[in-house]
């Protein structure tokens, strides 16, 4: 591994140059504070490279956006005929993703290539290129030290890590990490901005890396949860409480980096029109109700059941990784104040 | 890559009246070569679009053994099934698939064969029954018991009338309400155990039908003697995608619509209890 070090009044320049060619995706603060990770493209004139922000706290909506959109067209068609609208495989740069994120969309790639292949977002995510920035200001609701997700990810020197690079905060500038060929590469043709790492580097971002992970507060037994979730441990009792309390709205679950679930339906004006698709929570009375009225999961509390139980326990025995990212936006966004992370601590009591 | 989502227009060559609110369509891809190579085991489903209306899991009729065409039995129930009503001879839908596993066909050679159905759950078996009338003399004896609300709401009533006449075929029917030109059973399709040696040691059942008839029927069975393993069942539940992504059909960590539908009830007793893969 070669580290570089990135000075941070190079990150613009960088950003500005690999946008012309790559779909660069970065932060940016937008007005109102949110932070959103959006494409930067043709928004350098509007000064979406000056609202750029590495140092952002957490991002409402995850980046698992950029190849599963909120709502997005399967298909188009007019008089009868179909015509496909399969995107592009794009060159992409996402720049400046948190930990959390980045596993939770290498964790969305595999759920949608396992089965049947999901063409769209295949070809979105097919030519990805993954920089992250590390979290050296964790938000007072995520646990990844408890997921094992963040702040910082591993540097696998046997073979290719998660990331493609990896950039450590340590003050004037970024200790750049790489973690595949391909974040070599990068690194190797956009030379002019990367400096070489001087040895002290090195330490500050070992010292950097052990900080952010001392900044995560809220710890829990991740581990002993889902092994009490296996074994069906976790009683009616609390996800009747949990029912109790939550307003249904499934805002949880459209902020989750790991939900891939989505409801399909056609527009239709006179004899043309599309098939799309939209995020669909499992939540919803709807979502498992059929055309006889019947419906498996009409009780609350089942629903609420569902919702842990495919992440804490459905999800490890499938593929060995949990659903769930230690992110916290689920209790950021509740309304009534529910989270994973107590639904995980009650867990790890039983 | 393939695009799953992209389905083919085939067209309606006829449809026939089943009962006052279902209707048998027969459908013939445009693309000749498609429609001869389409090929699809019993006990699968097709997704069939109406485009501007949506597009739903439907069940194959027919039996693969008769190439060329596909056949719907769909009852109006919800706003697609609804439209597919108001279809005509030459309208034109979009289908993809097969999609699903099946029921087991050559595993159950020399076997005696129970078809246990309730309402609008004789289409997904038909095509199994047709495809092993076609080899009659590779299986045992044939059991086929079908119930219905009324004597209008059985389905595919001529055919019925052929298969009795079918070499060591038993069809035993029943309704819940007859109407004055009923003469048999009345009651549930549990009632029909009366009326036939149901006992068993190695015989195989398929059971199709509304949640609730299929446990009564369950609980038949293994009184009768049928084993865990040769119970095969058809699960129903509201999909959008049929290919194990969009996440509504999931039982626990399966997919009804990839990991099934058919489950033996050896493997429903390993789902779990909250996903109510049979209870009402």
């Amino acid at each position: 591994m070669k580290e570089k070090l990135l000075k941070k009044d190079n990150v613009k320049a960088l950003c500005a140059k690999t946008c012309k060619e790559w779909e660069t995706y970065a932060p940016v603060r937008e007005m109102g504070q949110d932070v959103q990770f959006v494409k930067i493209n043709g928004g350098e004139k509007k000064g979406a490279l000056d609202k750029l922000d590495l140092d952002y706290e957490s991002l409402l909506i995850c980046p698992k956006a950029i190849g599963f959109p909120q709502l997005e067209s399967l298909f188009e068609f007019q008089n009868g005929k179909i015509k496909e609208t399969v995107q592009p495989r794009t060159k992409k740069l996402l720049f400046g993703l948190r930990a959390c994120d980045l596993k939770a969309i290498l964790f969305v790639d595999e759920f949608f290539k396992r089965n049947f292949e999901d063409i769209y977002y295949l070809n979105r995510s097919a030519n990805r290129l993954l920089v992250l920035v590390g979290c050296t200001h964790p938000p007072r609701d995520c646990f990844c030290t408890s997921t094992k997700t963040g702040p910082f990810l591993p540097v696998n020197l046997d073979a290719e890590s998660d990331f493609d690079l990896q950039m450590v905060d340590i003050g004037d500038a970024y200790l750049v990490e790489t973690g595949s060929k391909k974040g070599e590469e990068f690194a190797e043709r956009y030379k002019e901005f990367f400096d070489k790492a001087p040895e002290e580097s090195i330490s500050q971002s070992k010292k950097a890396k052990l900080a952010a992970e001392e900044a995560v507060n809220l710890k829990v037994d991740f581990d002993k949860a889902i092994k009490n979730f296996c074994e069906d441990k976790f009683p009616k009792e609390i996800y009747e409480r949990i029912a109790e309390r939550c307003i249904y709205c499934g805002g949880c679950l459209y902020v989750c980096p790991t939900c891939t679930c989505f409801n399909v339906f056609d527009e239709k004006k006179d004899q043309a029109g599309r098939r799309r698709r939209n995020w669909d929570a499992c939540v919803f009375e709807g979502y498992t109700r059929e055309a006889s009225g019947h419906n498996p999961r009409r009780e609350k509390w089942l629903r609420a059941a569902r919702r842990y139980e495919h992440k804490l326990k459905y999800d490890y025995l499938t593929t060995g990784m949990s659903g769930c990212v230690g992110c916290g936006r689920c209790l950021a966004t509740c309304p009534v104040n529910i989270g994973i992370s107590q639904v995980i601590e009650e867990a790890a009591k039983l | 890559m393939i695009n799953e989502y992209l389905p083919y227009p085939a067209v309606v060559e006829s449809i026939r009246n089943e009962s006052f609110d279902t209707k048998t369509f027969k459908v013939v891809f445009e693309d000749k070569k498609l429609a001869g190579s389409f090929d699809y085991k019993p006990g699968q489903f097709v997704q069939l679009s109406l485009l501007g209306t949506g597009e739903a899991p439907i069940s194959i009729t027919s039996s693969p053994c008769r190439r060329g065409f596909l056949e719907f039995t769909i009852r109006a129930a919800g706003r697609l099934t609804r439209a597919l009503h108001q279809l005509k001879p030459s309208d034109r839908t979009h289908i993809r698939g097969p999609y699903g596993n099946s029921f087991p066909f050559e595993q159950v050679k020399g076997k005696d064969l129970y078809f246990i159905a309730g309402g609008i759950g004789l289409p997904p078996l038909r095509s199994l029954i047709n495809s092993v009338f076609d080899r009659r003399e590779e299986f045992g004896k044939i059991k086929i018991l079908y119930g219905a609300k009324t004597p209008d709401e059985l389905c595919f009533k001529d055919e019925l009338k052929s298969w009795q006449k079918i070499t060591d075929t038993e069809l035993l029917l029943t309704v819940d309400n007859p109407d004055e030109h009923w003469q048999g059973n009345v009651g549930v399709v549990t009632t029909l155990w009366h009326n036939t040696d149901m006992s068993t040691s190695n015989g195989v059942a398929y059971v199709c039908g509304p949640p609730v008839m299929i446990r009564f029927v369950i609980m038949e069975l293994l009184r009768s003697g049928f084993k865990d393993e040769n119970i095969y069942i058809s699960l129903e539940r509201y999909m959008k995608c049929g290919i194990g992504k969009c996440g509504h059909c999931n039982i626990g960590a399966k997919f009804v619509c990839v990991d099934g539908p058919v489950f033996s009830y050896s493997q429903i007793q390993q789902l779990p209890d909250k996903d109510k893969a049979l209870a009402v």
